[in-house]
């Protein structure tokens, strides 16, 4: 289907108010605005089952365009719709825990000569517990407050705290471990 | 990025952390999937289109409501009562009426003679005998071209003697 370009500066809260009236278009230019850093986010949170990130970002816009009509407008769109990423993932975590889905052998493979890179921080991430992952990648990545972030995985924001401070040390325990084992 | 944590932060982390990649490239389509299935919800349905299409719905109830009521205004103006109220009616139309409210007489006789036989042995007999006085209504009407002599005739019990003087006796 060939669809008439919409002007690219359209601000969120008009291509929301367009899409609700129908606007196909409208739609597609939220999606490829957002999806993208959606996208990196939960592939990031999903962690070994990162296979699963389209599936799951596919979800989170079912559910974010079914509850459009309840959006305020009081955070920012990329800020509701991570949050409905988020909880999409959290359920898609506890869905396929039987699955045994390791996929850590097929990340790239760590560099063997100098300092810790980000590909070595991609895969420590993925290789922590989920909760942990979640904690750490929607406070130092996301930058989500322990608050918001208490909020979403019902938790308090001390247990936040909490559960980032050891998803910090597992992280720098496995970063040293991998510069050293390269040297 | 906040910073309202732990102490256990340290540069080379943040360090990597800046530098993680902050997108995922999309894959050609991805939007046509997910547009389509949005479709099936019932998305993309414009606020004209929905009202258009509740305009015919609501033409449609009208429509439907107005043949309902000139369908029950025919039935009621052809039915037998409001026919036989009418003066003003062709031949044909009295013939019709005339042959429906007979056959409705008869069969009105009949079905009371059916319902009640079991339980009621004269209600054949006075269910002959109500059809025995229509015939003698007929008769008392002096139709022409002989119809009333024949039909007096006709209602004699065999064997009586016939009379062509003796006027009909009518029994309602």
């Amino acid at each position: 289907m060939t669809l008439a370009h919409l002007p690219f500066e359209l601000p969120d809260g008009a291509l929301i108010r367009r899409f609700l009236d129908g606007d196909e278009r409208a739609f597609r230019m939220l999606y490829e605005r957002h999806t993208p850093r959606l996208k990196m986010t939960l592939q990031r949170l999903l962690g070994a089952r990162r296979q699963d990130v389209d599936d799951v970002v596919q979800d989170t816009w079912l559910a974010g365009c079914r509850g459009l009509h309840g959006y305020r407008g009081d955070a920012k769109f990329s800020t509701w719709l991570t949050s409905i990423g988020v909880r999409t993932t959290l359920n898609h975590l506890e869905r396929r825990v039987d699955r045994d889905t390791e996929l850590l052998d097929e990340m790239p493979a760590p560099l063997t000569t100098g300092p810790a890179s980000v590909i070595d921080l991609e895969r420590a991430l993925a290789a922590l517990p989920d909760h942990q992952r979640i904690v750490v990648v929607l406070h130092d990545v996301e930058g989500f407050t322990h608050e918001e972030i208490g909020e979403q995985l019902g938790m308090a924001a001390g247990t936040s705290k909490a559960t980032l401070s050891r998803a910090r040390h597992a992280l720098r325990l496995a970063l040293s471990e991998g510069v050293s084992n390269a040297s | 990025m906040h910073h309202d944590d732990v102490p256990d932060r340290d540069d080379d982390l943040a360090r990597l952390f800046t530098e993680l990649p902050r997108t995922a490239p999309l894959e050609a389509g991805e939007a046509a999937r997910l547009a389509v299935r949005l479709r099936r919800e019932g998305f993309f349905q414009s606020p004209r289109r929905l009202v258009r299409r509740t305009l015919q719905a609501a033409a449609a109830l009208v429509i439907f409501t107005l043949g309902a009521f000139a369908g029950s205004q025919y039935a009621r103006r052809n039915s037998l009562e409001e026919m036989l109220a009418r003066k003003q009616l062709s031949v044909a139309d009295r013939v019709l009426l005339l042959q429906r409210a007979g056959s409705a007489y008869v069969r009105a006789a009949q079905s009371y003679a059916d319902a009640t036989a079991h339980v009621d042995s004269n209600a054949v007999e006075v269910a002959s005998r109500v059809l025995l006085g229509a015939a003698h209504a007929v008769a008392r009407s002096s139709l022409d071209a002989g119809l009333s002599e024949r039909l007096t005739t006709a209602m004699q019990p065999a064997g009586a003697p016939v009379s062509p003087t003796r006027k009909p006796i009518i029994w309602f």
